[in-house]
């Protein structure tokens, strides 16, 4: 039986906007198992991106329960769950969100420099390793306003898996891509699931992208559509 | 990189960013720093030339003065107290340590005139002794001898600086005549100078010494406003005090006079002194108090510019507290900097003036400015880091 890295359990999320109580998320269970390549899609308002961030630590449902290996998080401490996330998830967003005053290099380190534990690896050995792999070695002290589009969202894949995380979440990874970038930030995503059997999530309002993964979970007005 | 690589190179980064901001917020810091080291240097130096003022009178000396000796200072045991006579005197030159004993009679603010010029002294009416007391050197002439006192000698010894500018210089003075209240005193000698000066008041060359038996004029009952005592050494002063007090307390009650030392009206002076710089250090530093609120004013504005990328820091696993030491060294740097360039300043202003005003800047002084300006930045900045180590991550990281 497949490890499971995720679950969701009778997950809602609600909001007030003004004076009305919003549902992003109603009654979410889902589960994801470790090493599987997974998208999440829905359209715009759907409900998908809160999912991802509730998944990802970012953020805490209002009801309902969010098992990690097994483990529910209810009762962490916010350092604990800080401290989970730069550990077990890396994110890919689809702004890229890289900081633009520092360099790709110092970008990709950034979780490093969090972590309270001792590396087993060379960070910066790493990183270029990974830069290397994605086709943007040169750039270490390049500013991400200087390079392109493609550049950075690899610079950011290289940031998400600097610290050797058992998840990507990827929101909208080729949204802010042209199609021949997109399909190469695909395809390196679908790599790093094959090959190292990193689970992978993406997020995306686009069926051709989520075609190309081996499960889809439809979310519509905040629910699981199938 | 490491942990505080990365925060000082973001912190440094802003401020090669927004360098005119970066200046204006730490301008305050900075004048609040330069005012509290000038006025702690000015102190200091001001204290330093009264205690050489101090120095460059005899040593070991002991003052008998009229009034209570908490009075002292105020001036109000002086006025309507008792005076001394030639019997005190007596009794005292028999006190066991008692080297030498000069009664004073002194008038400040006396005008003396020659060649139509005129400058304000201090008349000190004495005997011989005095020389010794208040150590004084010979320039020219003579100072005041035995005889003088015998022959009532309408003698005066002045400084060079009053020589100066009655008579243009030290040479032509001897032999001159000078006008005191009408009375007529010739140049016998000229003291060496004590220094000082350039601060106005009552400095030590402003003094003039005649001897006691020429001024009956002013002193008709022939009594003393002081008596100047030199001990025999510094060790016995406390007991000579003693001896004294008991000596006076035969003819008069404890209140009407004190026996003091140099230390202790040093003491009193620098008390005084302290409490002075205190206020002036407290006024200056409310500068300092507006720079402050000038770096957590721009510090709201850095959070608030950059929360999308606290929302990243913590999407990468920063903690609350990663988040808070970012803004904190942020904030401690915008005041560092105006705490250095404050002490950079006040160093060049002190240097600058020290040729015409006894000022200097001591290391307690500035390790006390940049001590207070790092604490300011704690202070003022915790709260704006607090604001942004409160921060959702995922508001922040939504934020445009």
């Amino acid at each position: 039986m497949a490890e499971e890295i995720i679950r969701t359990e009778h997950v809602w999320k609600e909001y007030m906007m003004g004076d009305v109580l919003f549902q992003a998320l109603k009654d979410i269970s889902i589960s994801i198992n470790l090493g599987e390549l997974v998208s999440i899609i829905g359209p715009s308002g759907s409900g998908k991106s809160t999912l991802m961030h509730i998944i990802g630590l970012l953020d805490q449902p209002t009801r309902g329960k969010i098992f990690i290996s097994g483990k529910d998080i209810a009762s962490f401490t916010d350092d604990k769950i800080s401290s989970l996330r730069s550990e077990f998830v890396g994110f890919v967003f689809q702004q890229f969100n890289l900081i633009n005053k520092l360099t790709i290099l110092e970008n990709i380190l950034l979780p490093t420099v969090y972590v309270r534990k001792k590396l087993e690896y060379n960070p910066v050995e790493k990183a270029l390793y990974l830069m290397k792999r994605f086709g943007i070695d040169g750039k270490e002290k390049s500013y991400p306003n200087k390079i392109s589009g493609g550049q950075q969202q690899r610079a950011a894949i290289a940031r998400a898996l600097i610290m050797s995380p058992k998840l990507i979440l990827a929101d909208e990874p080729t949204g802010n891509l042209d199609s021949k970038s997109g399909e190469e930030i695909l395809k390196l995503l679908k790599e790093l699931n094959k090959e190292e059997k990193i689970t992978v999530v993406i997020v995306t309002h686009d069926h051709l992208v989520a075609k190309q993964t081996k499960r889809i979970i439809e979310i519509k007005d905040g629910k699981v559509d199938k | 990189m490491n942990y505080f690589g990365f925060i000082i190179t973001a912190a440094l980064f802003d401020f090669s960013r927004n360098k005119g901001r970066t200046f204006l917020t730490s301008l305050g810091i900075l004048i609040g720093v330069m005012s509290v080291v000038l006025i702690l240097a000015l102190g200091l130096g001001l204290k330093k030339y009264i205690s050489d003022q101090f120095d460059s009178l005899g040593a070991n000396l002991i003052y008998i003065l009229p009034g209570n000796k908490k009075a002292l200072t105020s001036g109000a045991g002086m006025i309507g107290g008792i005076k001394f006579d030639d019997k005190d005197v007596f009794k005292v030159k028999r006190v066991k340590g008692v080297e030498v004993v000069a009664p004073v009679f002194s008038k400040p603010g006396v005008e003396i005139e020659a060649n139509g010029k005129a400058e304000i002294v201090e008349i000190i009416a004495s005997f011989d002794e005095i020389n010794a007391i208040m150590n004084l050197q010979l320039e020219a002439g003579r100072l005041i001898e035995r005889r003088d006192g015998e022959k009532k000698t309408k003698g005066i010894v002045i400084s060079p600086k009053i020589a100066q500018s009655l008579f243009g210089n030290i040479t032509e003075a001897i032999g001159k005549t000078v006008e005191i209240e009408g009375q007529s005193f010739k140049v016998i000698g000229i003291y060496k100078s004590k220094g000082g000066g350039g601060l106005g008041g009552s400095d030590m060359d402003s003094h003039v010494f005649v001897p006691a038996s020429s001024i009956y004029a002013f002193n008709p009952d022939k009594k003393y406003y002081g008596l100047y005592i030199k001990a025999v050494s510094k060790e016995i002063i406390p007991q000579v005090k003693k001896d004294l007090e008991e000596v006076l307390l035969k003819r008069y009650d404890e209140k009407k006079f004190c026996v003091v030392d140099q230390s202790e009206i040093m003491t009193t002076i620098t008390q005084i002194f302290n409490i002075l710089n205190l206020v002036l250090v407290a006024i200056a530093a409310i500068s300092l108090l507006v720079g402050g609120i000038g770096i957590m004013n721009i510090m709201y504005v850095s959070v608030s510019e950059r929360i999308k990328e606290i929302g990243i820091r913590r999407a990468l696993g920063a903690l609350k507290q990663d988040i808070l030491s970012l803004f904190l060294i942020e904030a401690v740097f915008l005041s560092l900097i105006g705490g250095l360039l404050g002490v950079l300043i006040s160093s060049l202003i002190v240097y600058l003036v020290s040729p015409i005003f006894p000022a200097y800047i001591d290391i307690m002084a500035v390790i006390l400015a940049l001590g207070v300006s790092s604490c300011i930045g704690i202070v003022f900045g915790v709260f704006p880091a607090k604001r942004a180590a409160d921060l959702s991550p995922i508001d922040a990281i939504r934020y445009e």
